[in-house]
């Protein structure tokens, strides 16, 4: 050991105990450690060897499968991030790309009366119903002024079958 | 000791999961550590437990290592690695006490020592406190540096010469 090496054992013990001391200090150290070499310690079996180096490989296997697993686990849940990311994305961006929602309602009438392209037709259909409304008008002035002469009962019944089959002629477009 | 270099190179192989490297790292610090364990234990069998608790610690922890002595780090988990061992034999014998004292006839003393093969200096060295038997062993094997074994240690650099000084001059005198 490098440390060991360069290390002055004279020099450190004269900071602690002086220089008169230092060399006897070092002595003792040298034949204390001079004993423990010449009474080796026995070696460990070959077969304890073996059995650690399996141990450490088994180990190593062990460390390697637990990192793997721990790498797929972070993998899978970086990719199941950056999924749900897109997903929210996608959303978000289908969101904004959308038209204007229109507004849905059921109308009363016909889809024909709307649909319809054929001005002519609809020119003509409009004085026909312009006219039966005129028709009533003067019906019901008629029939405000006792101008019928004729049983008012009868005007009125006659008036709303008129009604009806406008309002049914009006609707079928 | 390995070269520098060498060592540099499994230790880099260690650090990257390679079994060749460490391998190689058992083949060169097996002997070393198992001596330390053995003079501080006095017995083959707690030794090679505790050789394989240094290597597969060494596994777990070789990521942490960041540089400087190499040697000093493998020591100073195998210091560690000693003294749970001698709290845990301690707690073990406080129960053993118990016991003792509950089936005086049944229980005898745990064999401690490897008594048919011990030697003179292991003798005398249980005849010294486990904490200067534990330095005397750390500066003999671990060939470090005082002022290594005093950060292992986490002790200032005078104690440890102090206590390695008298410990080693004691131990001469019980060797005469």
């Amino acid at each position: 050991m490098n440390g060991r090496n360069e290390e002055n054992l004279k020099e450190l013990f004269k900071k602690f105990i002086g220089a008169e001391l230092s060399e006897q200090a070092v002595e003792d150290i040298r034949q204390g450690e001079q004993i423990l070499r010449s009474h080796t310690a026995p070696e460990p079996d070959s077969e304890l060897i073996a059995d650690i180096k399996a141990e450490i490989t088994a180990n190593l296997l062990h460390k390697e499968k637990n990192t793997f697993r721990k790498m797929l686990s972070k993998t899978t849940a970086v990719a199941a991030g950056f999924i749900l990311l897109a997903f929210i994305g996608v959303k978000f961006f289908e969101k904004n790309q959308a038209e204007p929602e229109r507004l849905v309602a059921d109308s009363t009438l016909p889809e024909a009366v709307w649909q319809s392209e054929c001005l002519a037709d609809d020119s003509a259909d409009s004085a026909a119903l312009l006219t039966e409304v005129e028709q009533i008008e003067n019906d019901l002035l008629a029939l405000q002024f006792g101008e019928n002469g004729d049983n008012g009962y009868e005007a009125v019944t006659e008036m709303e079958m008129e009604l009806t089959e406008i309002n049914v002629d009006f609707w079928k477009g | 000791m390995a070269k520098s270099n060498d060592l540099a190179q499994l230790i880099s192989g260690c650090k990257s999961g390679n079994a060749e490297s460490f391998s190689k790292v058992v083949d060169t610090y097996a002997s070393r550590v198992y001596g330390y364990f053995y003079r501080l234990t006095g017995n083959r069998e707690t030794s090679d437990d505790l050789l394989s608790e240094l290597f597969v610690k060494l596994v777990e922890k070789i990521g942490s290592f960041r540089g400087g002595s190499f040697e000093s780090w493998l020591f100073k988990i195998a210091s560690n690695i000693f003294y749970d061992y001698l709290r845990d034999k301690q707690r073990r014998k406080k129960t053993l006490e118990v016991l003792k004292k509950q089936f005086e006839s049944e229980v005898s003393d745990a064999k401690e020592y490897d008594s048919d093969r011990i030697d003179k200096l292991q003798v005398q060295l249980n005849r010294l406190d486990a904490d200067t038997r534990e330095l005397i062993m750390l500066r003999f094997y671990s060939q470090a540096s005082f002022k290594e074994i005093a950060a292992i240690r986490s002790e200032p650099i005078g104690t440890t010469l102090s206590k390695l000084h008298r410990g080693l001059k004691k131990l001469r005198e019980m060797m005469k």
